[in-house]
């Protein structure tokens, strides 16, 4: 909210001399954007905060009439295995899929950095992992990691590393690395992109002086590309871990959260909670925890790219 | 925290922003508030989740609902299709807005939890000057009663059964199993000429505790009693069938639908799955040579009930027109062209026509007994279903023993029935 007014524009439009009223119109332009983030961010996201502290049920949505319980349902789900559960699942879950998506689409940033002949055409290719809609896309996962007809089965039973029909869905750990590897195969390119925008900004001097010195293409990547790439290998690390943090969509159309809960994330548990069972209430506090993590670790990031920038 | 020099002015304004929004929480929505009403205009509008007009899940009902149109010249019908996932949550919003449906097809076990939290009204007055009350099966006259009142009228009934490949149980020389000890030995011979034995939802949730809970009634328990033995034995059933291969791991990620496309397709020689698969196979696959056996029998030969019933959302504008729409639905001359149409059995016992086709015959016999969760279990009935699913699921992936996971179950169970 501050910093939305801050970057209204402080300077005075020339007025008229002896004309000395103060200037509205940035305000006023600015008004439809601040109207709409309030009613489409603020609002719900406060709404969801106050929630978590009523006992809310579904009598309560339907009739209104929630009583205050102050810390009640805090306690409550702090206390339940089960939400500590899906706190260490979202971890998992998010970790795994930066690590693999910032590995894959590192790799491929370098990769694309080279001149070869159809290059253009492979890149636009594999932005459509990232284009697929999820609905499409984790349908196409629960096909392809099918125990009975999956694709990848066949193959691995093809190559003799597999003798038996293995359900990677319905066991827990193959279910939870299928998930991770499922949502890193759609941020790679989102990953690639940013990454090979950074490449492009490094300026081919440093390789023709490292170059000159005799240094190994590993040594140059090592001491190179890598340390300039920090400040943009931040930001794709960062918005890939919120944007996997609240993912929803893809664990719910491959698991449902299941076997068991192994896949089960917060995003995910919140939905049960409300849904499902009309907790609402203990669903916010959920919510309302998944809020505090990503903003926290948001923090974190501007934090430390304020000393990138400084140093 | 991040250092920046604040307008005092801004400050002022975030803060009065909160405040404005806490005021304008507590004056609607679930902190607060009140709920308006629909008024009566001669229309008359019906919400459902069974399909839309092109469905074969819900053009019968469409069908149904324009006679009742064309017949009155006062009443005009609006449906609206809403997506089951979707269904409760929209009819509870819009009972928190005060934008009712005159009618809502619900799910039968939602009845109690929709009545306590007041998105439908209670009917008792209107069904005791109808007086056809004694027509109904008790098990699904029992899904519209909460607290000694009366707050639907059962819609339709479902329940589960064996499906069969008659060709492939001539191939293997075997029978329909009539017991859960033959079922075990049957699937897994079947499951040397096919792939799979048995085909059954298991997936996580409470459509795929479907197969546990049919298996636990049968050894004489339900919902309430999961952890006294009778949720191990089912448990302990399912285990010998996954390691003799009747049937495949893989059930644990199957819905109930998934299940029918390995019956299609000839991949499973039996599933147990509900009626509305009936008319489903017979147009997807003609040629497929199947019957329908009544559920094995353990301690008791038991299915159980999944239905809908009709009722009246709170704030109707028009009630009494709602419920002559409800209870036109309902006549025997209207349910035997309905029924046979929508694959689905009567709740009632003076539609003989509707089940003269002896597979819905089969599936109709066993709705006499069929067990349906009742008071504040059916209100909860998601959750200790999920729960149920969760034991399979351990016992399956060897993560805890049966007797184990059965009480984990139970102790879920008891809080959420608590709760």
């Amino acid at each position: 909210m501050s910093s939305l007014a801050r970057s209204a524009p402080a300077a005075r439009t020339t007025v008229r001399p002896g004309h000395r009223r103060p200037n509205l119109a940035p305000y006023l332009f600015l008004a439809p954007a601040v109207v709409f983030v309030v009613l489409t961010v603020v609002y719900p996201l406060v709404y969801n905060i106050l929630q978590s502290f009523f006992d809310v049920g579904l009598r309560e949505v339907v009739q209104g009439g929630a009583s205050w319980v102050g810390l009640d349902n805090y306690r409550d789900q702090l206390g339940r295995s089960e939400f500590w559960h899906a706190v260490v699942v979202s971890l998992v879950y998010s970790i795994g899929t930066v690590v693999i998506a910032f590995a894959v689409g590192l790799g491929l940033a370098l990769l694309f950095h080279r001149e070869f002949p159809g290059r253009n055409l492979l890149r636009a290719l594999l932005l459509l992992a990232w284009i697929l809609p999820t609905v499409v896309s984790a349908n196409v996962w629960r096909w392809l990691l099918d125990g009975s007809y999956g694709l990848l089965n066949a193959a691995l039973s093809g190559l003799g590393l597999l003798d038996r029909d293995l359900f990677w869905l319905g066991e827990p750990n193959p279910a939870l690395l299928a998930v991770i590897v499922a949502t890193a195969w759609s941020f790679a390119p989102f990953a690639m992109i940013l990454l090979a925008a950074g490449l492009q900004s490094i300026s081919p001097t440093y390789y023709e002086a490292a170059r000159i010195d005799g240094a190994s293409a590993w040594q140059q990547f090592r001491s190179l590309t890598f340390p300039l790439l920090r400040p943009v290998s931040l930001t794709v690390t960062l918005l890939i871990f919120i944007f996997t943090f609240k993912t929803f969509d893809t664990i719910f159309l491959m698991t449902g959260g299941g076997p068991g809960n192994a896949t089960e994330t917060l995003p995910v548990y919140a939905y049960n909670e409300a849904f499902e069972f009309s907790r609402f209430d203990t669903a916010a506090v959920a919510t309302t925890v998944l809020m505090v993590i990503s903003i926290a670790l948001a923090l974190v990031y501007f934090r430390a790219l304020r000393s990138e920038e400084g140093a | 925290m991040i250092r920046t020099r604040t307008h005092v002015g801004s400050r002022a304004a975030v803060g009065g922003l909160i405040s404005m929004l806490a005021i304008s929480l507590t004056g609607c929505g679930a902190l607060g508030g009140e709920s308006g009403s629909s008024s009566s205009d001669g229309t008359v509008t019906v919400w459902q989740y069974y399909g839309d007009e092109q469905m074969p899940t819900g053009k019968p009902l469409y069908d149904a609902l324009e006679a009742y149109d064309a017949e009155n010249d006062d009443v005009k019908v609006k449906i609206r299709f809403i997506p089951f996932e979707d269904f409760n949550r929209t009819l509870q919003q819009g009972a928190a807005a005060g934008e009712s449906p005159d009618v809502a097809l619900i799910n039968a076990f939602d009845t109690q939890q929709m009545a306590d939290a007041g998105v439908i009204e209670d009917i008792s007055d209107k069904v005791e000057e109808w007086g056809e009350k004694d027509a109904y099966y008790p098990t699904s006259w029992e899904t519209t009663q909460v607290g000694g009142k009366t707050y639907g009228i059962p819609h339709v009934a479902d329940d589960y059964a064996l499906y069969y490949n008659k060709d492939v149980f001539e191939a293997a020389g075997v029978q329909p199993p009539a017991t859960w000890d033959e079922m075990e030995s049957t699937a897994a011979t079947l499951a040397k000429e096919v792939k799979y034995g048995l085909a059954v939802s298991g997936r996580e949730g409470a459509e795929g505790a479907t197969g546990i809970l049919l298996r636990q009634l049968a050894a004489g328990g339900d919902l309430k009693t999961f952890g006294d033995g009778t949720g191990a034995a089912a448990l302990e059933s399912y285990k010998r069938m996954v390691d003799n291969g009747g049937l495949s791991k893989g059930f644990l990620t199957w819905l109930e639908d998934d299940a029918k496309t390995h019956f299609a397709g000839g991949d499973a020689a039996m599933m147990i799955n509900s009626a509305t698969y009936v008319n489903i196979l017979r147009d997807e696959v003609p040629d497929l040579n199947w019957d329908v056996a009544p559920l094995p029998k353990d301690e008791v030969s038991k299915s159980f009930l999944s239905a809908e019933n009709l009722t009246i959302g709170a704030g109707s504008g028009d009630p009494d027109a709602a419920w002559d729409l409800i209870a036109h639905l309902q006549e025997p001359s209207v349910l035997e062209e309905y029924l046979p149409a929508r694959n689905k059995l009567p709740a009632r016992d003076d539609v003989p026509k509707a089940v003269e086709d002896p597979i819905r015959k089969t599936f109709a016999d066993q709705l006499e007994n069929a067990w349906a969760p009742e008071g504040d279990v059916a209100t909860h009935s998601n959750e200790s279903l999920t729960a149920i699913q969760e034991a399979l699921q351990a016992t399956i992936s060897g993560g805890s023993s049966p007797a184990d996971a059965a009480k984990a179950a139970q102790a879920k169970i008891d809080g959420a029935l608590g709760s």
